[in-house]
């Protein structure tokens, strides 16, 4: 069936279209709050959400009526509190150099890195997990995000400079 | 520095858009060591596991619970659909919904047998199911199977048999499938049958059976020429205690008390389905298992001294 004429109505496209997105939603949330419970909350709204209006979206317009509609609940929902992220598998070692040191100051630097990621604004923080974890490209971004390119650039710019900043490593 | 006045190019830098003598620059400043310590650790960054069967079930429940409380604003949906979709999420993974099924289905103590569309044969062991899709049968030959059954396959395209535990996929041939709760055996009678169960990819020839217990691969032979069990009896080859005794329940439809009390061991021998004095003094007698049988059928296994 070309896209064009499936129906999010039917139950089928419907999963196919949970399938599709829901995860990277999750995430997309999960990077914005850091509570992944509250974010599969927030995904699992906008998917009811979707089926209730399945007639009015059409299968091409789901993933920015999903965007639209968890990006909403959140600003809705969460008041702006400190996030701590936590990574299920943080920092893989770089291979060379592992001298026990060099271990003690990776799991050091992965504290700070962890906490410098919290204090990312949370605009700077989105867009550098999206692309870090995420591996979006800018232009995907923008349009989960409704922006600009540029204005994608500039956030993981100033993301990176931020953390660079923030990490007492960096200023030895 | 020109380009430093900009305030996209660690962005630039990052998607590998700045030009060759930016980067030539970029590269020689201290920082560019920093950045790309960034960079390289976060790599290994990843966002807890997510679930994505367990949360479209979820999903599926709000649809239909908002249903059951909002009946005049929201669209209506087919009552049975939700549960439908859960189930068949979990029973029937990768199916679309679209054609009906056809399920056959034993009690305890009930054999069946039935043919299916191509003519192939399917003798049912007790509380056994089997569901297939009657349409387009002859050239998508799939079912899925809970229980135990044995196969007289009907040469023709591939003939797959899914069960929790794995697949078993033939040509036309003669095997049986069990798959029960922790416990996964397959017997070739006739042909080639190819046995898969997560990373385990096994074929078996006439003779060869293979049973799976706790993720552990055993293949054996086997002198059988049918299925024991199509002949009033049960046999085993090795098969953990628990099993033999939970196989005996279905095979009487009794429920044996004190199963509790078993020790792990194993087991290699056969039962009959018609005498059960006789099919209790060969299992427990044989295994030194103390037990008590009463004029209504109850029998407790004892403990241990």
């Amino acid at each position: 069936m070309p896209d064009n004429q499936k129906s999010i109505c039917e139950q089928r496209v419907f999963e196919e279209v949970f399938n599709t997105h829901s995860k990277t939603i999750r995430n997309f949330i999960y990077y914005k709050c850091g509570d992944s419970a509250q974010a599969e909350d927030l995904t699992q709204d906008a998917f009811v959400k979707l089926w209730n209006n399945c007639a009015k979206v059409p299968f091409e317009k789901a993933k920015s009526y999903l965007y639209t509609l968890v990006n909403n609940a959140f600003l809705n929902e969460v008041a702006h509190k400190k996030v701590i992220l936590k990574h299920q598998k943080s920092i893989t070692s770089i291979a060379s150099h592992e001298s026990p040191e060099f271990v003690y100051r990776e799991k050091e630097f992965k504290e700070e890195l962890d906490r410098a990621i919290a204090n990312l604004t949370e605009k700077q923080r989105e867009v550098f997990l999206l692309n870090r974890i995420e591996n979006k490209k800018y232009k995907e971004i923008a349009e989960m995000l409704g922006i600009s390119v540029k204005a994608v650039e500039k956030r993981m710019h100033g993301a990176l400079v931020s953390l660079r900043s923030e990490i007492k490593e960096f200023k030895k | 520095m020109k380009y430093q006045n900009n305030d996209t190019y660690i962005a630039k830098w990052l998607a590998g858009e700045m030009s060759d003598e930016e980067l030539m620059e970029f590269k020689k400043t201290t920082e560019y060591k920093d950045y790309k310590f960034i960079i390289d650790v976060t790599k290994g960054l990843e966002p807890p596991t997510y679930d994505q069967q367990k949360h479209f079930s979820s999903t599926l429940n709000k649809i239909s619970n908002q249903n059951q409380k909002n009946t005049t604003k929201v669209r209506t949906l087919i009552p049975h659909w939700a549960y439908a979709a859960a189930a068949a999420v979990v029973l029937f993974l990768g199916y679309s919904f679209f054609f009906q099924q056809t399920t056959f289905q034993t009690q305890l103590a009930e054999q069946t047998s039935f043919l299916l569309p191509d003519g192939s044969e399917v003798l049912l062991n007790a509380d056994s199911e089997i569901a297939f899709k009657s349409f387009n049968w002859d050239s998508n030959r799939a079912l899925n199977l809970t229980g135990e059954a044995y196969f007289k396959v009907k040469k023709g395209s591939k003939f797959t048999v899914k069960t929790k535990e794995g697949a078993v996929a033939v040509l036309g041939t003669q095997f049986t499938v069990n798959s029960r709760k922790n416990f996964y055996n397959v017997t070739c009678f006739e042909g080639k049958v190819k046995v898969t169960s997560g990373k385990l990819n096994h074929i078996l020839t006439p003779g060869k059976a293979i049973s799976i217990q706790d993720n552990i691969a055993t293949p054996y032979k086997t002198n059988e020429v049918t299925p024991s069990w199509t002949a009033q009896e049960s046999s085993f080859n090795e098969v953990a205690i628990y099993e033999v005794v939970t196989e005996l329940e279905r095979q009487y439809n009794i429920i044996i008390s004190g199963k509790e009390n078993l020790k792990t061991a194993y087991f290699t021998g056969r039962f009959s389905h018609t005498n059960l004095q006789q099919a209790l003094t060969t299992i427990f007698d044989t295994m030194e298992i103390r037990y008590t049988f009463d004029a209504n059928r109850n029998v407790r296994i004892q403990k241990y001294k």
